[in-house]
């Protein structure tokens, strides 16, 4: 499966390109002197050539795909779908959060996530993830005072 | 003479109640999470790096140091136990261990690892005592090209020691000196690669960073596999304490395996993985029965678990007298003390001897601390591992969501987590290593400024790096490495060398 190692080169590469455009722009400065994207510029142009001689390799058959493991396929036979599942559960979290203040969103996000990937039970999941929220409330809130957000409701 | 009064002066802060309290909380969360599959050493701290900016820098040293520590400790269970390591410097363990456990020998396999590592552990911290204070006095007359030089060195024997592709190992340190560098440039002052967003202006946080890139993706790539439950052997352990013969098998490996895991641990990139791998490999060569080996011998078990506790102690000297941290887990300890505005480094002894001293001593408790922890209370390990990964996992997440939060208060560092967490996760499937992107993060800031003040000393000449002995002898072997990974034969050797903790 070259076409994985080809997509990973290929990201580090526009990563690396883009970098060293962003870091000339900044400045490089001279050597006596070195400017702001002067760091910025040697990293870049380590990441651009070497993610290119990375890239290079699975053209020229270097790589020895079939002795590795890049061979098997990276999405075929894992849940994959469940990982996105999470992902968003936990961005939407991230937006309500000041809206619906700590203890609802992170009820609502402890259910979800109980439930989400694995079936469990509706009373397992209710329990768990309130026991969750009282002890992370007490060490977070009442131990460390970290200040959450009470959100519209008010608690 | 003075050693012995520094040490007593360790022990005055040590036995003040907060450190006392974060010693044992950070041991025992050490163990919990060597005990638990799936999530690390390095994923542990950098869950709880939030937690330890509320308390003082020498408590939130100890805590992390002992997660450290503990880990080493608790990891032996799932080896020995399940056959499945709880961190990755348990991997050879299995091969004994549990053989050991499946012939009915659990008890004097765990009792010697906890034994090994506490003796192990305690003989490293005479050498760190020992070492530190005059490699220390020899660093204060380091200069910005030699610092740049020792960096480079690191930076490079960790990308010798990663897994797979040495060119991908340097890809990921050259982007961690990218993003480490993201923010104000302290000459100039002017933004770098913000974006506009005022957050970026103080740089990427460290704790975010880590705990996506190595909490998030850990969480991510469990939950892509079928959430199995885990098979624990059923026969009841007895017989913790190792009888008379275990002891006369053990007690030469657990002295060899202090040794070379304490020096195997000072080498920047070297650390418990590579030291349990080497110890085993040694045992192996000098015993008088090799073929015993990978059959439930002891002393496979008793060499790796000492090397392994060694090493995680002989960490230390890099750090705490250089300022150069040779692995993942000091380089977050490094973030720990940078955050409460101490630079680890030649100074340290003498500014800051409560520190140095302290976490020496916390080390000695620890170490105690531990045993007890795992002796008695291994019954209460074994239940831990029984709880299933799907109610484990929600709560991992969520530590993580309300840790990064807790360090700004702002769900932008949350944000930043889950995007790293993204990015570990698919770097992990792609096989690219987070642990030189990781080094290359805390270590890029220090390395921009010696670079840059080193080619202003030389007047812009880069024969500043070539021109003094040490920055000089850094520098070759540097290269040498690098030139070494083209070497086919080699290559191959490198090849075959495990993965450093992650």
């Amino acid at each position: 499966m070259k076409i994985h190692h080809r997509a990973g080169s290929i990201f580090w590469l526009a990563v690396g390109i883009y970098t060293a455009i962003s870091a000339y722009r900044l400045g490089l400065g001279s050597f006596r002197q070195p400017g702001p994207g002067f760091i910025f510029f040697l990293m870049a142009l380590l990441l651009t050539i070497l993610s290119a001689i990375d890239l290079g390799s699975t053209f020229t058959g270097k790589s020895k795909p079939d002795k590795d493991k890049r061979d098997e396929p990276l999405w075929l036979g894992v849940r994959w779908q469940k990982v996105l599942l999470v992902l968003v559960g936990i961005s939407v979290y991230i937006y309500v959060f000041n809206f619906l203040g700590f203890l609802f969103s992170t009820f609502l996000l402890m259910i979800f996530l109980f439930k989400a990937v694995e079936p469990t039970k509706w009373w397992v999941s209710i329990l768990a993830s309130v026991i969750t929220i009282l002890i992370s409330y007490g060490i977070f809130k009442l131990w460390l005072k970290v200040p959450f957000p009470s959100g519209f409701m008010g608690f | 003479m003075e050693i012995l009064h520094n040490l007593f002066l360790g022990f005055q802060e040590i036995f003040l109640l907060e450190n006392l309290l974060y010693c044992f909380v950070g041991v025992f969360i050490g163990t919990l999470i060597g005990v638990l599959p799936g999530i690390g050493p390095v994923g542990a701290m950098s869950l709880l790096l939030p937690a330890t900016y509320k308390v003082s820098p020498l408590a939130s040293v100890i805590m992390l140091a002992g997660i450290y520590y503990g880990a080493m400790y608790g990891g032996s269970t799932t080896s020995i136990l399940v056959n499945i390591p709880g961190e990755a410097a348990s991997v050879v363990t299995c091969l004994d261990g549990y053989q050991m456990a499946r012939q009915g020998r659990a008890g004097p396999a765990l009792g010697i690892a906890a034994f090994g590592s506490f003796i192990a552990g305690s003989l490293a911290l005479v050498g760190l005592m020992l070492v530190a204070p005059p490699l220390a006095s020899i660093a204060l007359r380091f200069g910005p090209p030699e610092y740049f030089s020792l960096m480079c060195l690191g930076l490079t024997i960790l990308i010798y020691l990663a897994s797979g592709s040495i060119i991908r190992a340097i890809m990921m340190a050259a982007f961690g000196v990218i993003i480490g560098c993201i923010g104000q440039d302290p000459e100039t002052g002017s933004s770098r690669f913000v974006f506009g967003i005022p957050d970026l202006l103080d740089g990427i946080g460290l704790a975010p960073f880590v705990m996506g890139l190595f909490g998030i993706s850990e969480v991510f790539l469990n939950i892509e596999q079928s959430l199995k439950e885990r098979n624990i052997l059923s026969t009841k352990i007895k017989g913790l304490l190792p009888n008379w013969q275990d002891w006369k098998d053990s007690i030469k490996p657990i002295l060899r395996g202090s040794v070379l895991g304490f020096f195997l641990g000072i080498l920047p990139g070297g650390g418990a993985v590579i030291s349990s791998f080497a110890s085993y490999a040694v045992e192996k060569k000098v015993s008088k029965h090799p073929e015993k080996f990978g059959k439930g011998a002891i002393e496979g078990v008793a060499g790796p678990e000492s090397a392994n506790n060694a090493a995680s102690e002989g960490a230390f000297v890099p750090l705490l007298t250089l300022g150069i941290p040779p692995n993942v887990v000091m380089a977050l300890l490094l973030g720990a003390l940078m955050i409460h505005g101490i630079t680890p480094g030649p100074l340290l002894i003498p500014k800051h001897p409560e520190i140095f001293w302290g976490v020496i001593a916390s080390m000695y408790l620890g170490n105690a601390m531990l045993l007890v922890l795992n002796l008695p209370l291994i019954g209460m390990w074994v239940q831990v591992l029984k709880v299933p990964y799907k109610i484990l996992f929600p709560l991992i997440l969520l530590f993580c969501l309300i840790g990064a939060y807790s360090i700004n208060n702002s769900t932008f560092d949350v944000a930043i987590m889950l995007v790293f967490g993204v990015l570990g996760y698919l770097m992990r499937k792609y096989k690219f290593e987070g642990a030189p992107m990781v080094l290359a993060f805390v270590l890029g800031p220090m390395l921009e400024n010696s670079l840059r003040q080193s080619l202003l000393l030389s007047d812009g000449s880069f024969l500043i790096f070539f021109t003094r002995p040490i920055s000089a002898g850094g520098m070759i072997v540097t290269f040498l490495m690098l030139i070494s990974c083209i070497i086919p034969t080699l290559r191959r050797k490198r090849e075959v060398i495990p993965t450093e903790e992650r």
